[in-house]
């Protein structure tokens, strides 16, 4: 049986050999072929640059971002979690009755008081 | 969901709701002061419902009494516990609630109008606390720890200034690191088990046909090691305590004072429910685990707590020291020696030394707290140097300070001095007389740097003339702490009977 | 009728006086001080009828059982508190708040118009609450808390007056050398904590007195749990604490010293109760006693020489509160010969007597003091004919601790002797006669300073008085340097018209009516609690008090017989007694009558050194205060141990510091402040866990 396990974490042991050999692989290769005179090398800041998908990038990769980002993000995750909760709970309706409409309606209570929360508090708007 | 599961719930919703109540009054009311009784009252109503539900679980109100009132009708039997052991630590961590709610009455002036903010999330991590210590099931244990600490994570960052910011951040990132390891531990005990309930890992694991291994297996011993980790955080226990120093002295006094106390009591309920209940009636070796942690964590912390400069930063210190002599309780689980023990009736002495020592541990440091809040809020200092000659300037705070040092070292007629007499000779019945001595050297050395603050208040010239001038709801908490302290250090037996009666709800007990 | 709570009343009683008296009446009502001394008389009236009724349960056997409230387990000793009603306690009650009651009542007069006075009367609840507790306790521990308390309370009011450093002095003096006897009564618990499983194992609790009166039975299967040298040991050790309070030799030196404090004091505490709590301590555990023959040698003997030693002492003393105190110390001495020669209920009946007629000559010494501003009595004299009632009291009380018939300690003086004389097969035969001899001498000596104290204080010429005694010191009067004459309130506050004189005259009424009714219990006591020769007297059965006594003795024995005889009354030996007497009345009456008025000079001075050397205390407190704690102590034993604790403490002290701190240090460096490096411990932390865990399993 303990056999059996372990020859489970073997498949996941040639996974992560697999996965170690390709990027070391591919680095060692352009570095022999470099030596060999295959690749020439010929830096400029565009091979330099970080790549974004074919976009130019903005400022350097280390900038931060504006502390209130947070805040909308998690304002986000209120309303994110409630329809999560919402759509199963709106399938399932018609079989728990009264007592499904109290309980949601507890539940977004809760939410709105924080949404109330963060409207009074001033974190809505832009400063 | 039936109405009797409300009543399971009802101290919890109690508290909880009354956390919105402050948020949505806040937004409303200007008088700040408001808040607090509000916030007071959702915490005695919490109490009164704990009573309630105590009653019926004695059979007070008539009727023969159920050791755990959530086996009945309803859902909630699978994933609660609600017996005397949980309602123990629901009384232990809404008193310690009341009484910093109404110790840092001053202190909230620094908080720049946060008041509201303050109580909710205390409230809200209350609520966390005694759902942790009702918890009888993986997920359950997991969202009650996550929902006492990321409110405290938000409470220590709430005096928004640098240090206050940094304790918080640290408290949120070592937090969520440990309570990842846990989760990964309790994956592994699902994987095994194929249940999330703990009683259910126990029966798993008394299944036969186990490899004669620790625990039966090595997935086990991984998972309890990793469930140490996070229990450990909630317990500051070493190696998990190194947010200790850095949160009590940055996060506000209150907050460090709430930490010091509930969320180590909580950590400790869980704890030994995992360990008793998960495996109690199958093996007794993470006693042995227990005990290496508790010799570990005070040396540490007496060692280091000695060239503290800070009183906050001390009492952190001496926290994880307590945090060791508190394990020493949980490591004593064998009746006579370690060899000896037949599980499934493991001794009451070790479990319920703990929770006095708990209860004890709560009074004593809630008095040394509260003294450090009320005199901080005052002078605005924490160094102990400042404490100079406080005796002239406010001798009763200086007396109760100096009381709750003593007690802190174990000085009779103090509570911690009958808690330690108990888990030292709980420890010496299991067989673990090293570890009642290392214990006890211990307690020898934290009376140096307990009496060096005691000197300081005592003996040196005051830095300021002026009396310090504490209000009338910061006495009453003092007055109810000590009178705790001295009450449950001259006249134990009440306690230790409830104690006694408390552990006696786990299964793994001796009945 | 008697239940449980009324008798926790007895010891509550005395509690609330004193909590009212020390957070009420004297934060806020100090204006109106007589509240306080009202509020105790009123406590102790009902304490007094609450004993009665509990004596009277006792008595008939109505004594419920007591509930023991468990209040601190360790290991499998429980220490439990609850109550012990047989009937050495149930008398003792009634005596101490008798006598405590009568006492209190004497003080509203003695002490009025002191400054301080309710603070005495603080003190006073304190010490009464402490003593009943002393006597209810069931519990070993219980028991040594309240003996502690009363130490602690005798202290408290020996130096009442703390600002005369005599006073100071005497307080400190009492407390050490009680504490010296205290260790032995502690080392004895603490033996018996390490025995608790030993009890535990046979169904005994090590601390509850009648289980350690089992202990020492031998059981069904083998030995008892407590015997041979070990029990011996433990036994010497509770009569170590039994003689600190007592006064036994060696440690009698404090009570002589202890009549600094107010003079009531001196006649509740240490007179009447207090000093007789060793007693008391040594009877309550005497079922111990009696199954160890060298301990009951030891207290034998000691008792026995203290007598006598402190017999003649008293012959010379010119203090009349020292000679009493003397008298006290030998008094003591009867009653632990006779425990020590098996005579159990005689010397629990002389415990009940003596407490009357010796409060009662105290009271009366308070009472000249009261009239002559000194204790002296060289200064004293005539008295006879200005104080009259003092006189025949003092008389009454004098002739009944000669052991004059029909008086209280005739009676019980002669059950003494009688049993001492009828001695068991307890203890060796040469002690049986040693002690009886000294015994008889004491008799003797006792007779003859109690005449020279009447015929001093009350007869001839008056000399002076405390006016004269400060003039012929060379002190201007009226400041009161003397130590002696600055009891009762003349010192303290003086009213302008006394001018710091004697006022020749009897004492009111509020001080003469308590020694009236402590005179009629001398005269009465002895017969009515104890009828002799007859089958009964007013409804009390002869021999009523010592079969009384006997029959507690035997239930602690669990109803083996005690091998003890209650002595019978033998006439023989009453004509004998008598007769030495009256020897030492006559010696007296022959030496001190009709001497001049300005005689000062003591006749006893013709005996030179032995004169010298009794009015020195035989140099034993030169002995204690100047060479051993003077110079062994100070110099020898503190001037080494100053030098180890210098040089080898210290410097180990400040190692250990050293080592602690720096091992400390490296510590705190890991607290980095870096909240990854946190995370990387914490990790690592739970795999070294696991690790640990699996190598050292």
């Amino acid at each position: 049986m303990l056999e059996n396990y372990f020859r489970q974490y073997g498949l996941a042991a040639i996974f992560l050999l697999v996965a170690f050999l390709v990027p070391v692989g591919m680095l060692a290769g352009s570095w022999v072929f470099s030596r060999l005179g295959v690749r020439p090398a010929k830096p400029s800041p565009v091979k330099d640059a970080p790549y974004e998908c074919g976009m130019e990038p903005i400022g350097g990769p280390w900038n931060r971002f504006n502390f209130r980002y947070y805040a909308y993000a998690l304002l986000f995750v209120i309303f994110g979690v409630e329809v999560v909760f919402l759509y199963p709970w709106a399938v399932r309706f018609i079989q728990m009755e009264l007592f499904a409409l109290i309980e949601m309606a507890i539940f977004i209570l809760v939410l709105a008081a924080a949404w109330a929360y963060a409207w009074r508090k001033g974190d809505l708007e832009w400063r | 969901m039936s109405s009797y599961d409300l009543y399971l719930i009802s101290p919890y919703l109690a508290v909880a709701g009354t956390g919105l109540l402050v948020v949505l009054l806040d937004l409303v009311f200007r008088r700040k002061g408001l808040l607090a009784g509000v916030a007071l009252a959702g915490l005695a109503l919490g109490l009164l419902l704990t009573a309630v539900q105590a009653r019926d679980s004695l059979g007070l109100g008539g009727g023969s009494g159920l050791p755990n009132l959530a086996i009945g009708p309803g859902l909630l039997a699978a994933s609660l516990a609600v017996d005397r052991f949980a309602l123990f630590f629901n009384v232990l961590v809404l008193a310690a609630a009341g009484i910093v709610i109404l110790a840092s009455v001053d202190y909230l002036e620094r908080m720049r109008g946060n008041h509201g903010e303050f109580l909710a999330l205390l409230l809200f991590s209350a609520t966390g606390m005694m759902l942790l210590s009702a918890a009888a099931e993986l997920i359950t244990i997991y969202i009650a720890l996550e929902l006492t600490t990321l409110p405290l994570a938000a409470l220590a960052a709430l005096l928004m200034d640098r240090n206050s910011s940094e304790a918080g951040l640290k408290y949120l990132i070592v937090g969520a690191i440990s309570s990842a390891l846990m989760l990964y531990g309790m994956a592994l005990l699902f994987g095994f088990a194929g249940t999330t309930s703990v009683e259910g890992i126990a029966a798993a694991l008394l299944a036969p046909a186990q490899q004669p291994v620790p625990f039966g297996s090595y997935a086990v011993l991984a998972a309890v090691a990793l469930l140490l980790a996070g229990f450990g955080f909630k317990i500051a226990a070493v190696p998990f305590q190194m947010w200790v120093p850095d949160v009590y002295q940055g996060a506000p006094a209150p907050v460090a004072a709430f930490l010091s106390v509930a969320s180590k009591a909580a950590g400790f309920a869980v704890l030994l429910r995992v360990f008793y209940t998960g495996f109690g009636d199958f093996d007794w070796h993470w006693g042995a685990l227990a005990a290496g942690l508790a010799a570990a964590s005070m040396t540490v912390g007496n060692l280091v707590a000695m060239s503290q400069t800070n009183i906050r930063r001390l009492l952190g210190y001496s926290t994880i020291a307590h945090a060791g002599y508190i394990l020493i309780g949980v490591a004593a689980v064998a009746g006579t020696s370690a060899s000896q023990a037949s599980p499934g009736s493991l001794t009451t002495a070790g479990p319920s030394s703990v929770l006095f020592y708990l209860a004890a541990y709560v009074a004593a440091n809630l008095t040394a707290f509260v003294a450090v809040i009320a005199i901080s809020s005052r002078i605005a200092s924490d160094r102990i140097s400042d404490y100079a000659g406080l005796v002239q300037r406010s001798p009763f705070l200086a007396a109760a300070l100096a009381l709750a040092l003593a007690a802190l070292i174990g000085i009779p007629p103090t509570s911690l001095f009958i808690a330690k007499l108990y888990v030292f000779s709980a420890a010496v019945h299991s067989g673990l007389a090293w570890l009642a001595l290392v214990g006890v050297i211990n307690s020898v050395v934290s009376a140096y740097y307990y009496i060096k603050v005691i000197r300081v208040m005592f003996l040196e010239p005051p830095a300021a003339q002026e009396r310090i001038h504490i209000s009338p709801t910061v006495w009453a908490a003092l007055a109810l702490v000590v009178a705790a302290t001295l009450w449950m250090g001259i006249a134990p037996a009440a306690m230790l009977g409830v104690a006694e009666g408390a552990v006696r709800a786990l299964s793994g007990v001796a009945r | 009728m008697v239940s449980e709570p009324l008798v926790w009343a007895i010891l509550l009683l005395p509690v609330l006086s004193f909590l009212i008296i020390s957070l009420v009446i004297r934060p806020f009502l100090n204006r109106i001080p007589a509240l306080s001394g009202w509020l105790l008389i009123g406590c102790l009236l009902a304490a007094l009828a609450l004993s009665l009724m509990t004596l009277w349960a006792a008595a008939g056997h109505h004594v419920p059982e007591f509930r023991q409230h468990a209040w601190l387990s360790v290991g499998s000793a429980t220490i439990a508190f609850g109550l012990l009603v047989d009937p050495l306690t149930a008398v003792m009650l009634v005596v101490v708040t008798a006598v405590s009651l009568l006492v209190q009542v004497y003080s509203q007069g003695y002490m009025k118009g002191d400054p301080s006075y309710s603070r005495y009367y603080a003190y006073m609840s304190l010490f009464t609450a402490a003593m009943l507790g002393l006597l209810l306790a069931s519990n070993i521990v219980q028991l040594y808390m309240f003996w502690e308390l009363v130490g602690l309370a005798s202290y408290l009011l020996i130096g009442f007056w703390h600002h005369r450093p005599a006073a100071a002095a005497a307080a400190k003096k009492a407390f050490i050398m009680t504490r010296i006897g205290d260790v032995g009564f502690l080392i004895a618990i603490l033996y018996l904590f390490f025995q608790s499983d030993k009890f535990a194992a046979a169904g005994l609790n090590a601390f509850h007195i009648p289980d350690i009166w089992q202990a020492a039975q031998p059981l069904a299967a083998g030995g008892a749990i407590l015997g041979g040298a070990a029990l011996t040991w433990v036994v010497l050790g509770i009569f170590a604490g039994a003689a600190g309070k007592s006064a036994q030799f060696p440690l009698h030196a404090w009570l002589p010293d202890a009549m600094e404090g107010p003079t009531p004091v001196s006649a509740l505490i240490h007179a009447a109760t207090m000093v007789a709590a060793g007693v008391f301590l040594v009877a309550r555990f005497y079922p111990l006693f009696l199954a160890s023959s060298a301990a009951l040698t030891v207290v034998a003997l000691i008792g026995a020489f203290t007598a006598f030693l402190a017999a003649t002492m008293g012959l010379v003393m010119n203090d009349i509160k020292r000679v009493l105190a003397y008298s006290t110390v030998s008094q003591l001495g009867y009653m632990m010969a006779a425990l020590g020669m098996g005579a159990y209920s005689a010397a629990l009946f002389h415990l009940f007597t003596h407490a009357f007629f010796k409060a009662l000559l105290f009271l009366a010494a308070g009472s000249v003091n009261h009239a002559v501003d000194t204790f002296n009595m060289t200064y004293m004299g005539g008295l006879r004919r200005h104080m009259p009632w003092t006189y025949v009291l003092t008389i009454i009380g004098g002739l009944s601790l000669v052991g004059i018939i029909p008086l209280a300690g005739f009676w019980s003086k002669d059950e003494i002797l009688s049993g001492v004389w009828g001695s068991s097969e307890l203890v060796a035969p040469w002690v049986g006669r040693l002690t009886f001899l000294l015994l008889a001498v004491s008799v003797l000596l006792t007779a003859f300073y109690t005449l020279r104290l009447v015929i001093l204080t009350f007869h001839g010429q008056f000399r002076g008085g405390g006016e004269k005694e400060r003039e012929e010191a060379g002190v201007v009067a009226p400041a009161p340097v003397s130590a002696h004459a600055a009891d009762s309130h003349h010192s303290a506050a003086q009213p302008a018209g006394h001018g710091g004189g004697h006022h020749l005259a009897e004492s009111p009424m509020v001080m003469l009516l308590p020694m009236l009714v402590l005179g009629v219990g001398t005269v009465a006591a002895g017969y009515v609690a104890n009828p002799q020769w007859v089958h009964s007297l007013l409804g009390i059965p002869g021999h009523w008090i010592t079969e009384f006594f006997h029959l507690g003795l035997e239930e602690a024995l669990s109803g083996r017989e005690a091998h003890l005889a209650v002595p019978e009354f033998s006439l023989g030996m009453a004509a004998a007694s008598t007769l030495i007497a009256l020897a030492g009345l006559a010696l007296a009456a022959a030496l001190y009558r009709g001497r001049g008025a300005e005689t000062r000079k003591d006749p006893l001075e013709r005996g030179g050194p032995v004169y010298v050397l009794l009015n020195r205390r035989y140099l034993v407190d030169v002995l204690y205060e100047n060479v051993l704690t003077g110079r062994v102590f100070y110099r020898a034993v503190a001037g080494a141990l100053d030098w180890l604790d210098r040089n080898l403490v210290d410097g180990l002290v400040n190692l250990t510091g050293l080592v602690f701190r720096n091992a400390g240090r490296p510590l705190g460096l890991l607290q980095t402040g870096q909240v990854q490096f946190y995370a990387v411990a914490l990790t690592l932390g739970s795999l070294l866990v696991l690790l640990g865990y699996l190598v050292l399993r």
